[in-house]
Parts: structure tokens; C-alpha cells; sequence
């Protein structure tokens, strides 16, 4: 038999749509469907919250009284959704790579620095979710070349813009954090502006890719 | 204005926080007890989302810049008003120059005052709230400090002494079913639920850490990032389980062992450390009464003040 999502009322007002064992092997399709999801939902204006996070959906409702409604409707709604109907905006990340740590990342892969800038900026990422603060994209994508073990000791402080590598996955530090990825480069982009009208630049279900600047240091917007 | 001659120990503007940006991991920030914001700002005439100053623990001085009505409510954290004896869930004028002074409380820790009108800071993302991880709202998006003037609008008019007395405290939280029953276990659930819990010192705006002297709730699970917020109560592998609160993250991997009901997360506000906590699992039905019961409570509170008024 198919498996099927699970879905739970947290609340009477939040629920929980679990996609997360549906599908090991291909996380991103899986996410995808999430995105169109989270889009059809957003379309009937009855959440004040829809949070994607790794195939799940955690969605908050205006009022009590729809609970039940959707408890109902999710899974067909499942069945039905094309994860072509969402699609989100592609972002050039400038990057400077020179960050403190690029040359263990190079070394712990028997690589060149340059191979490692060739492998990571050549990917495409898609932001899977946003979370741990404001700004911060999950990304897939990362090369399994790269792949590498978190740090061992967490730096009490990773500047904010840092291009980093913990494990799996690849990212871009919104603000000055503690943090136990390894730094490979930074961007001036902003990710997280609160004065902005709209204060993050990167969605759930856009993409990504970095694009190497050549000279140490060169500004741009 | 109101100019801070004495900070505290946490002293930071809150309102209702933020809707409608968890996708983003936004925080909701926000009145860690919320129900004390409203009964605060409706004594005073105010609209319920009025920002407010969170008073944590105490040991902070105000001086007012203008000639204003306050109330306070939450926490009793033994205000004075140029030496007389401020009660909290009452109104009372402040002249030009008046200092107010927190001592600390018996029982409880934040305490929340209204002034008439609101507090007067920029609005961010929708709400005057402090988010304190991501530095942003209030002022300067930081915990207020010594000699940070607080904008206020003066009120020179006519007030009633009214009072109102809170919502109860309760060390019985009541908390809706896991969704992780399955991966959890009965056991380790009825394990939970029959544990009296301490009041971990590590425990701030972004979650109540929980202590117990059993390791029945150690567990090596471990989930893929879902969606979380305050009131969601998570399981570390560890055994000991955090209550998320309004500056907690928006999304997390530990399993969930329920989340807390509408009606009784606003009492995590006022538990102090080693305080004892105990949960007791129910039903949709019983949350949406405790609910009821609340909001009855502040309705009632609203007529009382009208034919006050």
C-alpha cells in the first residue's frame, strides 16, 4: 500500500501535515508538493502561519472553526496538487570566497581551493525551508564532494553574509551568530532586512546559486 | 517620555509580537504574558495591543518625563511610586518627574506596565515587540538600559481608579496530545505526564527548560526539521523537555511531547526557577473550554470597565 501523510491537530487552531516518511530517497519532489501546498493554502487566506520545514507543513490557522475543514481536505488535497503549479525566483548570491576555512574544506577533500569554488558555486540549490533565524535558507544541493564534518569546536561568532559548509548542506548566515559550519566565503547580498517592506529576500521554494567574484574584496550591491 | 535611570535585570517593549512571518524564522516575540498586557492596557482605556513594558524579575528604576495614568498587572515585583506603594491590577496618575521603583517578588517574575496610550516606538514587521536574538523592534532591537528614553505621549486628563484582579495561577499545565505519540511510546508519555518537573535557571524568553531527577525520558530520536511555536513542548534526547515561548525558533528536530493549551501558556511567564511544574494531557473539547473560560474572564473584566468608565 502507498504510504500516506500524516496529519495532526496540535491545537484547535494548528496542524501538522507530515510528508516526511513518504519518500527517502527524493526529499526534493517530496518538497516540492510541500511549496505547492503551502501556495494553495496561502491562496484561501484562512492562516495567519504556513511554515514549511523537511517535508512537513505546520499550519496556523485564523480561526478555530476550520480545523476539522482542513483535517479533511489535506489529503486529497495531496493527491491532487502538481508541484508544477508553485515556482519560485532564482537569486545570484556574489560570493568572495576566501573565508578562513576553505582551504581545510580543500584539504580534508584532497582538493585545490579553486576545485572547491569550481563544485560549490557550479550547483543549483533549492531553498527547502527557512528557519533557526530570520533569513537563514536550508539548502539542497550541496555536492556530496563537499560534504564535510561540522567543526568541532563552534565559533562564537560567524560574521554575518558568511557562505559556510556543515555536513550535508551549504548556507548563508543572515546575521552575526555562534555557529560550527565551516567558512568558505561572504556575500554582501542582505538576506534579512527588518526595515525592508519585505524583509527577506529569499522564499521557501526559490533557488540559488553562488557566483565567485574574482577580486578579494570587491564591492557590489 | 520615560527615561530608564536603572534597567534591571530584563527590562525590554513588547506588544502582541509578530504573525505571519514563521516561514521566513521570524520569531513571534511578544508579551510573555499576554493576558497581564491586556488587563494592563484595558484598565487604562488603551487598545489590548498597546505596547507595554515586560518587567523581568525587577530591581529597575523609571523616571517619567511627562505627566501620565500606568497600570500594572503580572507579577506583584513591590513598584513604588516616589516611595508610595504601587498595587498591581490598578490605575494611578504620574506626575512630571515621578520615579518608579521594582524591588523583586515573592512569587512570579515578569510584571507588565501600561501606560496611557501605549508606548510610542517605531513599529517593525508589523509590531513594536523586542526581538532579542534577532536584534530588531523595540529600541535598537535590544533589551532597554540605563538612560534609553522611551517615547510616551503625556496625558493630562481625567481617569478612574479601577481595579481587576487576574486570570489564577496553576502549576497543573494542561497540553494537547502529542503528534509523536507513535515514535515516543505510551510509557514515555505516562512517564511525563506523572513527573513533577523543576524550573530550570536556564530557562529565558525563548523556552522553559523542565529538570527531573528520573532519566525514564532519555530517548535517541531524532526528526526532520517541522514547524514549531510557542507553546510546543519539545524532547531532547536528553529527557529534559524545553516549553517553547515567543522567542523561541520556527523550526525544530526534536519530537514534541504536546502543546501547551491557549488558556494556560501565559502562566510560564511567571514561573521562576525550581519552580514545580506538572502536565495533565486533554482534549480538544477541554482546551477550547479553558479557552472559553478565559476570555470570559476578560469579557467580564471589559463590562465591569465600562460601566466604570
Amino acid at each position: 500500500m502507498k504510504p500516506t501523510p500524516h496529519i495532526y491537530a496540535l491545537t484547535n487552531s494548528s496542524l501538522l501535515f507530515d510528508a516526511s516518511h513518504l519518500d527517502a530517497k527524493d526529499k526534493l519532489s517530496i518538497q516540492k508538493k510541500i511549496w505547492a501546498l503551502t501556495n494553495h493554502c496561502k491562496s484561501t487566506d484562512e492562516f495567519t502561519d504556513l511554515v514549511p520545514a523537511m517535508n512537513s507543513l505546520t499550519l496556523y490557522l485564523k480561526s478555530d472553526k476550520h480545523l476539522n475543514k482542513w483535517l479533511q481536505v489535506l489529503p486529497s488535497l495531496w493527491d491532487d496538487i502538481k508541484s508544477s503549479t508553485f515556482k519560485g525566483q532564482h537569486h545570484l548570491i556574489e560570493t568572495t570566497y576566501n573565508g578562513e576555512d576553505i582551504n581545510y574544506v580543500a584539504n580534508y577533500h584532497n582538493l585545490s581551493a579553486d576545485e572547491v569554488i569550481n563544485i560549490h558555486s557550479k550547483a543549483k540549490y533549492h531553498v527547502l525551508f527557512l528557519g533557526f533565524q530570520p533569513g537563514f535558507a536550508y539548502l539542497h544541493g550541496l555536492d556530496e564532494q563537499l560534504h564535510t564534518p561540522r567543526r568541532d569546536e563552534p565559533r562564537v561568532r560567524v560574521p554575518k553574509g558568511s557562505v559556510a559548509i556543515g555536513a550535508a548542506q551549504t548556507g548563508i548566515y543572515p546575521a552575526d551568530t555562534p555557529g560550527g559550519w565551516h567558512i568558505i566565503g561572504n556575500t554582501n547580498t542582505s538576506l534579512f532586512d527588518s526595515t525592508s517592506a519585505q524583509p527577506c529576500l529569499i522564499q521557501p521554494g526559490d533557488t540559488l546559486e553562488f557566483v565567485p567574484l574574482v577580486n578579494k574584496g570587491a564591492t557590489h550591491d | 517620555m520615560i527615561k530608564i535611570l536603572k534597567s534591571g535585570v530584563l527590562l525590554t517593549i513588547q506588544d502582541f509580537g509578530r504573525v505571519g512571518y514563521r516561514h521566513l524564522g521570524v520569531s513571534k516575540a511578544g508579551s510573555l504574558d499576554p493576558f497581564a498586557q491586556i488587563i494592563a492596557n484595558r484598565l487604562l482605556n488603551n487598545n489590548d495591543n498597546d505596547a507595554v513594558l515586560e518587567i523581568t524579575v525587577g530591581l529597575c528604576e523609571l523616571e517619567f518625563t511627562c505627566d501620565t495614568v500606568i497600570a500594572l498587572h503580572g507579577a506583584d515585583l513591590q513598584a513604588t511610586l516616589d516611595g508610595q506603594i504601587i498595587y498591581p491590577g490598578w490605575t494611578y496618575a504620574v506626575k512630571n518627574k515621578q520615579v518608579l521603583s521594582f524591588a523583586t517578588g515573592r512569587a512570579g517574575l515578569r510584571a507588565y506596565l501600561a501606560v496611557k496610550g501605549g508606548i510610542q516606538n517605531t513599529e517593525v514587521m508589523g509590531s513594536k515587540s523586542t526581538d532579542l536574538n534577532a536584534c530588531f523592534g523595540g529600541i535598537q532591537g535590544r533589551a532597554l538600559t540605563t538612560d534609553d528614553e522611551i517615547p510616551i505621549t503625556p496625558y493630562y486628563g481625567e481617569f478612574i481608579k479601577v481595579g481587576a484582579i487576574a486570570p489564577p495561577q496553576r502549576k497543573l499545565i494542561r497540553l494537547y496530545p502529542s503528534p509523536h505519540a507513535n515514535l515516543l511510546g505510551k510509557p514515555l508519555l505516562d512517564t511525563f505526564a506523572a513527573t513533577a518537573f523543576k524550573v530550570s535557571t536556564n530557562s529565558n524568553r525563548m523556552g522553559v527548560r523542565l529538570e527531573h531527577n528520573k532519566n525514564s525520558l532519555v530517548h535517541s530520536h531524532s526528526l526532520p526539521s517541522l514547524g514549531v511555536s510557542p507553546g510546543s513542548i519539545q524532547l531532547p534526547p536528553n529527557g529534559d523537555p524545553i516549553v517553547l515561548l515567543n522567542d523561541g525558533q520556527t523550526t525544530g528536530g526534536y519530537p514534541l511531547l504536546g502543546t501547551v493549551i491557549e488558556a494556560d501558556l501565559h502562566q510560564f511567564a511567571q514561573f521562576r526557577p525550581l519552580d514545580t511544574v506538572e502536565f495533565k494531557y486533554v482534549t480538544f473539547e477541554e482546551a477550547a473550554k479553558a479557552k472559553q473560560k478565559l476570555d470570559g474572564h476578560l469579557h467580564q473584566l471589559s463590562l465591569a470597565l465600562k460601566n466604570n468608565l
